[in-house]
């Protein structure tokens, strides 16, 4: 519960000049980054992932997190200066914010966007500060059969909503767990899949799979289509923020989307867009105007920012308390953790108090310095959507080649990042999402063991899966999850004739 | 163009051979000793997820041959035109010549021709570009060399 002790040592380590830096660093790259249509924030986060190798727990998490929030954040400023979101979260965001842009209303737009991304960080920050230490609590008393209820409804969860095919998800989303089985067997020794190279005896290391995956597979994908210029006029990009009058009028809808963003960050594997669509279909569903949501007016920017950032706090619960990510950038956040040698779990709140709770004061300070870098910085940083294709993808390739080498000093470990992106390229190509893979590579081992042992627990039987009452808890609401969308729609069509 | 339909049945075909390969793999894990006994075999999961996916890859098999898709892709190309597939798939044996070129010859060469390949892969012609990405390159070098202290060169 509350460490006041702890509290004071990480305001102490946040404090810390070099921190502060990166902190305004980690803002400002990841502002970069999500300014760049395709550059989203698990690229980021990927790419900056080497770099915290060289630094300690606090500072890394600092950065890492400026770049996640700052990241989902800039996504909006494409998306409404040329209608191209930079990221998948600001995808919602186009459809008002850059009708909003051409009408000559794009400082309006860019403020409504900034604001509602503030406070949705903020909300889920404090949602994070409140929830997790209650949860890891609970979470202590997790056996196996908990830990394999948690990541069955991760990956059915992530299965069901990336991509419009189940199967090809389901399909996907096995391979990413296969690839975990890679290796020395964790409970017996026995060697799987090894092919006689003592590189593979720890697996496929999980940092360049996920750099290679999210970054090296965007290069590939960026090479396609260098030809495109983009044009947009810098004239309506002074930031205008709203009143707080206008932000007064708008408060069920903040609160709202702020909720939905949350509840839909902590849900493993759902990420930002996910967060964002279903914050603007709610606010459109319950709107009394809803044929002018589309058309360019603020509440359709609203909704869908203040959810999106508000999904970071929200994939930091599971995340930090029971090392089940939250969304794929969470999946590569997770990766810094363990370059730390740190294992995310109820146990990093008793071991570690001074680093979760600077990791829950940095998220305030992230959110409160991202509006006044935003203020400031938008105008030029726009401008970064003009940088060619041409010059993203031979550097952002570089910098995962170096990047990963740097960490271990080991070729396999780049090999493994080529493969990954090959692997990436070609499934994204043909239709697959590679947010299952991801989340699947991240949870496998979870899964194996605790399912290996839930087995060994139960001495074969499967009834005995069930007979837990977290567990059955978790796997009541995977059902109510799966059949909740397909029975109330039957209910209606029902009623409807 | 290449039509999803098809690639998406030849990665099924690669997708069912591989998990037969690997299911036969697996039935060569041996474990020694007392940890032999204990618990399911080591060669359970990877093989329960191999049929998860070949159930998985023979169902997407089953959509694209008889609906002609699988999750509203029907009639589309993997590729938009001629000129976005050929550059896409040219990166990818500059990306596997870059790593090939690092562990031959070292950093320095490997540095040197990444960013005029990919240029090259990606039809870019105008010199200014080349220009640009050899400065990032060295930028990037720099930086970790210097700035972190990497031994790259």
């Amino acid at each position: 519960m509350f460490d006041a002790a702890a509290l004071i040592s990480a305001f102490g380590l946040l404090a810390d000049p070099l921190t502060m830096l990166l902190l305004v660093v980690g803002i400002l790259l990841g502002l970069v980054i999500g300014i760049l249509p395709g550059l989203g924030p698990p690229i980021a986060i990927a790419l900056a992932l080497p770099f915290t190798f060289h630094l300690d727990t606090v500072a890394s998490m600092v950065l890492l997190l400026g770049i996640y929030s700052a990241a989902i954040y800039g996504g909006s400023i494409s998306a409404i200066a040329v209608g191209i979101p930079g990221t998948g979260a600001a995808i919602a965001t186009v459809l008002d914010g850059h009708n909003m842009f051409k009408s000559g209303r794009g400082g309006e737009a860019l403020g409504f966007s900034l604001t509602g991304s503030i406070i949705g960080g903020l909300f889920s920050a404090a949602c994070l500060a409140l929830i997790a230490p209650l949860l890891a609590d609970l979470a202590v008393k997790f056996g196996p059969r908990e830990y394999l209820a948690i990541s069955v409804f991760g990956l059915i969860v992530v299965v069901r909503v990336a991509g419009q095919s189940l199967p090809k998800g389901l399909l996907i989303g096995a391979l990413g767990i296969f690839l975990t089985t890679w290796g020395l067997d964790e409970l017996n020794g026995t060697e799987r899949y090894t092919f006689g190279s003592y590189n593979l005896y720890e697996g496929l290391p999980l940092v360049p799979f996920l750099v290679g995956l999210f970054a090296m597979s965007e290069v590939l994908i960026g090479a396609e289509r260098v030809a495109r210029r983009i044009e947009f006029s810098t004239d309506s990009l002074v930031v205008k923020l709203p009143g707080l009058k206008t932000l007064a009028g708008m408060k069920d809808l903040i609160l709202r989307s702020s909720v939905i963003g949350t509840v839909i960050g902590i849900i493993p594997g759902e990420g930002a867009a996910v967060g964002a669509f279903f914050a603007y279909s709610e606010a459109k569903r319950r709107s009394k105007t809803p044929e002018a949501y589309g058309t360019g007016i603020p509440e359709g920017i609203v909704a869908p920012e203040t959810a999106n950032n508000a999904t970071v706090g929200g994939a930091l619960v599971p995340t930090l308390t029971l090392g089940v990510p939250g969304s794929p950038a969470a999946a590569v956040l997770l990766g810094a953790l363990l370059i730390q040698g740190l294992t995310p779990g109820p146990k990093l709140f008793s071991e570690e108090p001074d680093l979760m709770y600077a990791i829950f004061t940095g998220l305030f300070l992230i959110n409160i310095l991202m509006m006044v870098i935003g203020l400031v910085a938008i105008r030029f940083a726009a401008q970064l959507i003009r940088v060619p294709t041409a010059v993203i993808v031979p550097t952002v390739m570089l910098l995962s080649f170096v990047g990963i080498y740097s960490v271990s000093n080991s070729f396999f470990n780049v090999g493994v990042l080529l493969g990954a992106g090959i692997l990436g390229y070609v499934t994204r190509k043909l239709g697959y999402s590679i947010a299952p893979l991801s989340i699947g590579f991240v949870l496998g081992p979870i899964l194996e063991n605790s399912l290996r042992q839930s087995l060994t627990i139960a001495d074969g039987s499967v009834t005995e899966f069930f007979d837990t009452p977290i567990g059955l808890t978790i796997y009541a609401a995977l059902l109510l999850t799966i059949f909740w969308g397909p029975v109330t729609s039957r209910i209606k069509r029902r009623m409807g004739k | 163009m290449l039509s999803q339909r098809t690639a998406n049945l030849i990665f099924i075909v690669i997708i069912l051979a591989a998990c037969a390969y690997f299911a036969w793999e697996a039935e060569g894990f041996s474990t020694s000793g007392l940890l032999a006994s204990s618990g399911l075999p080591s060669k359970f999961f990877p093989q329960l997820l191999l049929g998860i996916m070949a159930v998985c890859a023979a169902f997407i098999g089953y959509l694209y041959l008889v609906r002609g898709a699988a999750g509203g892709d029907a009639g589309g190309t993997v590729f938009e035109n001629k000129t976005e597939a050929r550059q896409g798939i040219l990166m990818l044996p500059v990306a596997a010549a870059c790593y090939v070129i690092w562990r031959s010859f070292g950093f320095l060469p490997m540095a040197i021709v990444m960013g005029p390949l990919s240029l090259l892969a990606m039809g870019v012609r105008a010199p200014w570009f080349y220009v640009i990405v050899l400065a990032m390159t060295a930028l990037v070098a720099l930086t970790f060399t210097y700035g972190l202290g990497i031994q790259l060169i």
